[in-house]
């Protein structure tokens, strides 16, 4: 279609289409109504050309009668001639009145200031004839008719007025021609009209119907595609629950392989110490020369100093696997659904600090009246411990800590900010607090790198998420942001894929 | 039957791990316990022992037996012996004390379900480890064990 070819979608070709048709009924009604104006102005033209026709010959009837009138009373002297000469009169009277109001042609006009004064003349004529026949004159009016004068007025009457009649006769002919040629145009201005509306009407159809049929095609296929896409979405859901499943498993099983070994390296190691504990006595009580002191210090210094380093390894190490197999358990743990008032939980984790928060002199601040959600309360109570933990620990010593905890809630979630004016943390630092073992700033406070790996699997797991704002040495934003109400059946598995 | 039985106890010790094995032994030997043990490294070679070559358990008719089992066996689950042990008519009185790295709770509820007497948690901190075992030496000392039928 040329419309394609014009980049035109098919709303706007459809468009463009109804847009010609209207147009194309506008021109139509236009053209129709001018023609028809054209042939009415033309009926008037010939209706007037035959009131000049009719008045005209009408005219020279009146004249002629009377004229006749006239001759038969001198002839006669009978009164009865009388009555012809003055309707005559009368007619010629009327109807050149009418002429002369209605002749709108130039020729016509300028015969009819000819004829006008001689009319006069001609009817002065014979009422001066008439008038000498009553008065017994009869001789003196037959003079007069025989001096020809009268015959020649009536002569260049008849030849006017008969000039005016053929002319009018030629403009009705040619005015009735006209008449036809625009009726013809106006029929078939209209019939072509009708034709092309009607083929405009059927294009807009047959476009309007290729077109639905196209969108039930489309509807069609996008209902395939939607009912694919979601075939898809559910074996992929199925897909990642199951790696994701796969990968808590093998958490789980690595972290308990390690420490598998590592029981034998703690308890080797406590053997290897309670026999060189044996060995130094031994040497104390009978260490004598120098080969044997030598062999003392290594049972009593170079023995003991290896063993406290692989000890302080392995405690390093198993608590590494505890944490792993911490995140792992709570992976696995299924998520109980209850009503947690929020102000509550809050109070709950700023008690079990109480000894910290006071002994480092913490103002805490909680907005009254914190919301309630449905969710699971064990990890909400550790995911805000967590972090009002950390915002005790990492407290700037340089000023006094504050803590505050603010709400916003809005469509369904409730936003939780638990502000501090701690120490902060460095922007590059700030994508990794949330990974496992990783910590930020000096290391100059206990921890492992677990507290906020693990707020973040359980703030997932709950359906929600975890972000931190933080600028170094003024403190740090961590916003909790969770589902009002958490989805139901979602053990912690299936909603870490997400 | 008499306290003397207790000396007559056979300690079954089924431990893949040659250093948890000879840990347990030495802090066992350490508690005073002289009793023969007989350390067993892997899944089958435990149910060969323990049922006989006819797989009955008939051979430990009249013997008293207390079974140490660990549970991550590389051959099979330590939860499938400690189910054939406690569903077999000959040793099913044995005690078995299940000793393993798991804490899992459900691990621990299922075989306390099977029938396990004792479940002891290896831990990594060596002086509970050798606590528990010289405890479990003690234990063994005077315990009581019925004989297999």
């Amino acid at each position: 279609m040329t419309a394609q070819s014009l980049g035109l979608n098919t709303f706007q070709s459809t468009m463009l289409l109804f847009a010609a048709g209207a147009v194309l009924l506008f021109m139509l009604v236009i053209s129709s109504f001018k023609l028809s104006s054209e042939t009415e102005a033309q009926a008037e033209k010939i209706a007037e050309q035959r009131i000049v026709r009719m008045a005209a010959r009408k005219t020279k009837v009146g004249l002629l009668n009377a004229e006749t009138g006239q001759r038969g009373f001198l002839l006669t002297g009978e009164d009865i001639y009388l009555e012809p000469y003055f309707r005559g009169i009368a007619d010629a009277k009327k109807y050149l009145g009418d002429l002369m109001e209605n002749a709108k042609d130039r020729a016509d006009q300028d015969r009819i200031a000819v004829i006008a004064p001689i009319v006069e003349k001609k009817l002065a004529e014979m009422a001066q004839t008439i008038s000498l026949a009553k008065s017994g004159q009869r001789d003196e009016a037959m003079r007069i008719i025989g001096s020809d004068a009268g015959l020649n007025y009536m002569g260049v009457l008849r030849d006017n007025l008969e000039s005016i009649t053929e002319r009018a006769d030629t403009a009705v002919g040619r005015g009735l021609e006209d008449l036809s040629t625009s009726a013809n145009r106006l029929s078939i201005t209209t019939a072509f009209g009708s034709l092309l509306l009607i083929s405009f009407a059927g294009l807009a159809f047959y476009i309007v119907a290729n077109n639905t049929g196209k969108l039930q095609a489309a509807r069609d296929s996008l209902q395939t595609l939607t009912d694919e896409l979601e075939d898809r979405v559910r074996s992929r859901t199925e897909a990642l629950t199951e790696a994701n499943d796969e990968i808590q498993r093998f958490a789980y099983i690595v972290s308990h392989d390690l420490r598998a070994p590592l029981v034998n390296i703690m308890g080797f190691t406590s053997e290897l110490e309670s026999a060189s504990n044996r060995l130094a006595g031994y040497f104390a009580r009978t260490a004598s020369d120098v080969d044997e002191a030598a062999a003392a210090s290594i049972a009593t210094e170079d023995i003991p100093e290896s063993v406290s380093f692989i000890r302080k390894s392995s405690v390093k190490m198993d608590g590494l696997i505890g944490a792993i197999l911490k995140l792992s358990r709570e992976g696995r743990r299924e998520l109980k659904r209850e009503r947690v008032q929020l102000d509550e939980l809050v109070e709950t984790a700023l008690a079990s600090l109480q000894h910290q928060i006071e002994e480092a002199g913490v103002t805490v601040d909680v907005e009254p009246s914190l919301p309630s959600v449905v969710s699971d309360r064990l990890a909400l109570s550790q995911i805000v411990g967590n972090i009002l933990d950390n915002a005790v620990k990492y407290l700037d010593p340089r000023r006094p800590g504050e803590i505050k905890i603010t709400f916003v809630e809005s469509g369904g979630r409730v936003k939780l900010r638990i502000s501090d004016n701690g120490r902060g943390v460095a922007e590059q630092d700030l994508k990794r607090i949330f990974d496992l073992f990783r910590r930020a700033g000096k290391p100059d406070r206990p921890g492992e790198g677990i507290g906020l790996a693990h707020v973040r699997s359980l703030v997932r797991a709950l359906g929600g998420d975890v972000t931190v704002e933080s600028k170094l040495g003024e403190g740090t934003v961590f916003t909790v942001d969770l589902p009002k109400k958490m989805s139901g059946q979602s053990p912690v598995t299936k909603e870490q894929t997400a | 039957m008499n306290t003397d039985n207790a000396s007559l106890v056979t300690i079954v010790m089924i431990e893949d791990d040659e250093g948890h094995a000879r840990l347990i032994e030495r802090n066992i030997r350490r508690a005073g316990v002289t009793n023969e043990i007989i350390p067993l490294v892997s899944g089958h070679a435990a149910l060969e022992y323990l049922l006989g070559e006819d797989g009955s358990g008939g051979v430990h008719s009249k013997r008293a037996l207390l079974i140490l089992l660990d549970l991550n066996l590389p051959d099979m689950s330590g939860v499938d012996i400690l189910q054939k042990i406690k569903t077999n008519p000959h040793i099913r009185r044995s005690p078995v004390v299940v000793l393993t790295t798991t804490d899992d709770e459900r691990e621990i509820q299922r075989c306390y379900d099977l029938g396990a007497n004792v479940y002891i948690t290896k831990p990594v901190n060596y002086e509970s480890f050798a606590n528990a075992i010289r405890q479990l030496g003690l234990f063994v000392a005077v315990m009581q064990v019925p004989a297999a039928e």
